[in-house]
């Protein structure tokens, strides 16, 4: 349990680093608020933390190496890729509202005269989609995690490697919730959905690639 | 203030006799000749027949901006000639040291990438948090072509910028050239409505590539998006995903640098996409330089908002008498109000108190940044050519 807690603290950078394309324009278009980003990420975690423990069976049942090798990872990681652009690409939709409070950004751009919020982001739902499917991502400190968990005795041992090594990374991620200070204007929601579109796109491509089995820097 | 006296204004434009223009003009052959003919500077034929083109060429467009109290029109002659010549000069240097212009990855892995400013916003987040520079060129002073470290490159664009805020993007950035001169290519704007959310384009494009090259330890701008890889440098493609990276280059320059500008007279790259611009506009605040409207004298007529190229006015904007943050400090907007309510400004000084100072102060800022590092592109694009022509 403390060399798990250890490691994922330690390796929390790089989870951050690996989940910050999803979460952080994500999150910036979210209602404004600590409650909501602190539900926003309550969320994200939670399901962040079943896809850990998913991963965590898959890795104890077919043992690390199986799971780990390059041929089988490479559809996997492009499809969880390829699911991760849809739900990015629905949420930047889903999230047309408009400013809760008067628009911050105005020495940016000045969108619209009328500060009601008119529809709110993905929600709770989209939280959970987004924090299952980047705890499926096979990042590098995920995947020497799963190497350990592998190696243990038994299914619930791996269990709860995961799971303390899910706690020490998550540390890392509570900061996040101070986005909610610059997520209230207009226009930080119009850069994030548009930086969410973006990076779908390159999930997307990158998913396909893999799924067709085409060569990836990195993979 | 006898110089001020002297001269006369015409709308906004201050109209000078030509013995104030050379007075003027004066400091400005001084730095270049530093600049082109200092101690150690190369002294084989072509070099010194550039240096001396290139002196004569940034000094000529000076003494006009001091004669005739225009700014954009000379700047636009300098910043069209550096984006024309930095392909040809960089372009030569590449298929000189690398025998092509494209990239392999072992190349890049051994730091041999010439480092460009593109990247400047990209390196924060992933040096701090890693101490990893993300970009794969050398930290020390031999890497790259150009033989400019990044430290360097990082060092002089801090203290540029915090002087000149996004003037830097008007001044020294030798890629928005080419789309400038496009821009300013036809008549009339073919597309003349834009919605004014495509000016937070930078923005998150800034965000999606500082998210990706945290996530990659990869310059994702430089492997994905940057439109200039076009006309300077691409991917050696060796796979799918290289040619893929290499198709969407060309794609986003024919659209964003040559047929865009073409049909909407602005510079759509810089306005809409470029995530250093958008970066560079944060420093727009330390700057001590701004365009303020003199609210009095100004009609909203909108011709500064027409001649903007980068979009960076609104009604809004123009009602609350300043700029948006991304201005370029062009001049466009100062020499198209035919009121004079646009002028150059120093912050903490009294709005419109003394315009033709605060221009002046900053075309001097600006000019030496321009004859100093767009002054060695444009003489490093003409050595090229008298190497092929001579």
């Amino acid at each position: 349990m403390g060399e798990a807690l250890v490691l994922g603290l330690v390796s929390g950078p790089a989870c951050i680093a690996a989940c910050g394309p999803v979460l952080v324009p994500s999150l910036l278009t979210e209602r404004a608020g600590l409650g909501a980003h602190a539900r926003y990420l309550a969320a994200f975690l939670a399901a962040r933390l079943m896809g850990y423990l998913v991963f965590a069976v898959v890795a104890w049942e077919l043992g690390a190496l199986v799971s780990l090798l390059r041929a089988p990872r490479m559809p996997l990681v492009g499809a969880v890729y390829v699911l991760l652009a849809g739900v990015l690409l629905w949420y930047a939709w889903a999230a047309r509202r408009r400013c809760a409070r008067a628009c911050a950004g105005q020495a940016l751009v000045q969108i619209s005269e009328n500060n009601i919020e008119t529809k709110q982001a993905g929600g709770l739902a989209g939280a959970a989609a987004l924090g299952l499917l980047t705890g499926l991502n096979l990042c590098p400190p995920f995947v020497a995690a799963g190497i350990r968990a592998a190696e243990l005795g038994s299914l619930g041992a791996a269990l709860l490697f995961f799971a303390a090594f899910f706690v020490g990374t998550s540390v890392w991620f509570f900061p996040f919730a101070g986005l909610s200070c610059v997520a209230r204007s207009e226009a930080v929601t119009t850069v994030a959905r548009m930086a969410m579109a973006l990076i779908a796109v390159w999930y997307l491509a990158m998913g396909i690639a893999m799924l067709l089995g085409r060569r990836v820097y990195g993979y | 203030m006898a110089t001020e006296a002297r001269a006369v204004r015409l709308g906004s434009a201050v109209r000078r006799g030509v013995g104030q223009s050379v007075l003027l003009t004066l400091p400005m052959v001084v730095w270049s000749l530093l600049m082109f003919f200092h101690p150690g500077a190369a002294t084989d034929r072509n070099s010194v027949i550039a240096a001396g083109v290139t002196m004569a060429f940034m000094v000529a467009l000076f003494f006009l901006m001091m004669r005739t109290g225009n700014t954009y029109r000379w700047r636009r002659v300098f910043f069209v000639a550096l984006g024309l010549l930095f392909p040809v000069g960089f372009i030569y240097q590449a298929i000189h040291f690398r025998g092509s212009m494209g990239i392999p990855m072992e190349e890049m892995i051994a730091g041999r990438t010439p480092f460009c400013f593109m990247p400047i916003p990209m390196l924060i987040l992933p040096a701090a948090l890693t101490r990893t520079v993300v970009f794969p060129g050398s930290i020390v002073g031999v890497g790259g072509m150009s033989g400019a470290g990044i430290a360097a490159m990082v060092g002089l664009w801090l203290a540029l910028t915090l002087v000149l805020g996004r003037g830097w993007c008007s001044y020294a950035c030798f890629f928005g050239g080419i789309e400038e001169g496009m821009a300013s290519a036809p008549k009339k704007a073919t597309i003349r409505k834009i919605d004014p959310r495509w000016r937070l384009g930078p923005w998150a494009v800034l965000l999606a590539m500082v998210l990706l090259s945290l996530a990659l330890f990869e310059p994702a701008y430089c492997e994905w998006l940057c439109p200039f890889k076009a006309v300077s440098e691409y991917l050696a493609a060796r796979n799918t995903v290289g040619l893929l990276q290499n198709a969407l280059f060309v794609v986003l320059f024919a659209g964003l640098v040559v047929v865009l500008p073409l049909l909407t007279k602005k510079r759509t790259q810089c306005s809409c996409f470029c995530p250093f611009g958008a970066f560079q506009s944060i420093f727009n605040k330390t700057s001590v330089f701004d365009v303020r409207i003199d609210k009095e004298r100004c009609k909203p007529c909108v011709a500064c908002q027409t001649a903007c190229p980068t979009m960076s006015l609104s009604k809004e904007s123009i009602a609350r008498g300043e700029t948006l943050l991304s201005c370029t400090k062009c001049g466009a907007c100062v020499d198209a109000c035919p009121r004079g309510a646009m002028n150059w400004h120093v912050k903490g000084t009294e709005a419109a108190a003394n315009p033709e100072r605060a221009r002046l102060l900053f075309l001097y800022a600006a000019w030496a940044l321009a004859v100093m590092f767009g002054g060695s592109i444009l003489a490093q694009g003409i050595r090229t050519i008298l190497h092929f022509v001579l």
